[in-house]
């Protein structure tokens, strides 16, 4: 058998829209994830007990379940009791709300991690509990946590592929139509690997330059 | 200022303060008043409760019993801790700057929050105080990128640029090595000399002698002595206690 790139030549256009929706897909769940993850971690750091023990029932729920059986309760199961979402939207609502439970765990231990002196200089000064964790919570959660949420956020997108299952042609779903029109399933594939390996490369590096942006103080001085 | 009730108000006044961690009782009764304008410096060995009393007056501990009120606020009361705060600003041993920003935005943080002070105002304040301390070429650098010395500096400006009426300084020179103690030490000589307030607990004893207006001697959580700085000091004064007499001489041996 010949390997032989060029017999996907005109499908590319089809693959590229394929790509197109994951980029979509993944950036606006990397943005719920992220928002869920903020949000259900202040939760789970927060003295009330109702609201941390809220938070922790979602978390553990959504960590512990496939995400393919949470997307095909989205998809299949809520149209049963007249809920109809579109097969973006819930992929899109699906991912940010499983990638936010395993966003606000890593965020949490940011929290969790900060000097308790630093929250008692902030709390003395009389700033009121919203600005304590916009302003010095978050920031410093960040600065830790921001390596481990690019894991988070890679397995996002490695998951969106899941997105398939539910008519969504996104790149492994485009993958697939292609693989069956032209037979050279080998080719097909082997160009996946390579988008999938360049998107979450890129994210690696985002990550990591967003990492040196929230550390610059450890850089060296130039001032 | 007085109320009608001749009470005077411009003091932070502490009542019967009593404060336990489990078993451990920590204050047992402790009864002091810091008006505006003293110099009052806590001494005792570690343990005593000198911390643990600084940090009943800003409300991070809450006090088992007794009473403590800065201006008339008291710090058990939730409605009224916001505004006793407005009054005090503490600085802390491990100086507990923000890390994540540079010196200048540690120290207007919370004037532009809390005092509502324009932040173009607020940060020329800033510079002003980072300068009268010797840190005016560093006011953008962040606290991984100063020295401890410099931390804590950068800690007083941060405490000073809220206005406060009474400075709490809680073993602020602990971490620090002797040199970097200097440098701190004479920005609280300074502000000393400017009639700033303070309650100020330390090791320092003999610096102590030099600003202070009134030393306090605890010992496991009672107050022992409070005495103008000359009665301490003396031989019919404090001195006459043999407990104090012993924590001197250690002290000085150190």
């Amino acid at each position: 058998m010949k390997f032989d790139l060029t017999i996907l030549a005109p499908h590319v256009p089809f693959l590229l829209k394929g790509a197109l929706l994951t980029a979509e897909a993944c950036a606006l769940a990397l943005v719920g994830s992220l928002i869920i993850g903020l949000l259900v971690a202040a939760l789970r750091t927060s003295s009330s007990p109702i609201l941390s023990r809220a938070a922790f029932i979602y978390v553990d729920l959504f960590r512990n379940i496939p995400f393919i059986v949470q997307l095909f309760f989205f998809f299949y199961g809520l149209p049963e009791i007249g809920i109809y979402i579109d097969a973006f939207t819930t992929g899109v609502i699906a991912l940010s709300i499983a990638g936010g439970a395993f966003s606000s765990d890593v965020i949490r231990s940011g929290i969790l991690a900060i000097d308790t002196g630093i929250l008692e200089a902030a709390e003395v000064s009389g700033l009121s509990k919203p600005v304590i964790f916009r302003k010095i919570v978050m920031p410093i959660a960040l600065r830790t946590s921001v390596r481990p949420l690019g894991s988070v956020f890679i397995n996002l997108v490695l998951t969106s592929s899941i997105l398939s299952t539910i008519t969504l042609n996104e790149l492994t779903g485009s993958a697939k139509i292609v693989a069956s029109d032209t037979f050279r399933p080998f080719e097909v594939y082997a160009v996946l690997l390579i988008v999938y390996a360049s998107l979450t490369y890129l994210i690696s590096l985002a990550i990591g330059s967003l990492h040196r942006r929230l550390n610059r103080d450890r850089m060296p001085d130039v001032a | 200022m007085l109320t009608l009730l001749g009470k005077v108000c411009d003091m932070i006044s502490a009542r019967g303060v009593h404060k336990s961690f489990g078993s451990a009782t920590v204050l047992d009764g402790i009864d002091l008043d810091v008006s505006v304008g003293e110099v009052v410096s806590i001494l005792g060995s570690s343990g005593s409760g000198k911390s643990t009393l600084i940090r009943c007056m800003n409300g991070l501990e809450r006090l088992d019993g007794g009473r403590i009120t800065i201006d008339d606020f008291d710090v058990s009361n939730p409605k009224q801790l916001a505004e006793a705060r407005k009054r005090s600003a503490t600085v802390f041993q491990l100086f507990n700057l923000y890390p994540h920003m540079t010196a200048v935005e540690n120290i207007t943080l919370a004037p532009i929050q809390v005092l509502k002070i324009p932040r173009a105002q607020a940060e020329a304040e800033a510079r002003a105080l980072l300068d009268s301390v010797g840190l005016g070429a560093r006011s953008d650098a962040y606290p991984a990128q100063l020295s401890g010395g410099q931390r804590q500096r950068v800690g007083i400006c941060r405490a000073l640029a809220m206005k406060p009426r009474y400075l709490l300084l809680d073993e602020i020179t602990s971490a620090l090595d002797p040199e970097m103690t200097a440098e701190v030490l004479n920005i609280l000589a300074q502000l000393a000399r400017t009639g700033t307030t303070m309650v100020f607990v330390t090791h320092e004893v003999e610096f102590a002698r030099t600003i202070s207006s009134r030393i306090v001697f605890l010992d496991k959580g009672r107050l022992v002595v409070d005495l103008p700085t000359n009665d301490f000091f003396a031989s019919g004064g404090g001195m006459a206690n043999p407990r104090i007499a012993q924590f001197l001489a250690k002290m000085r041996k150190d």
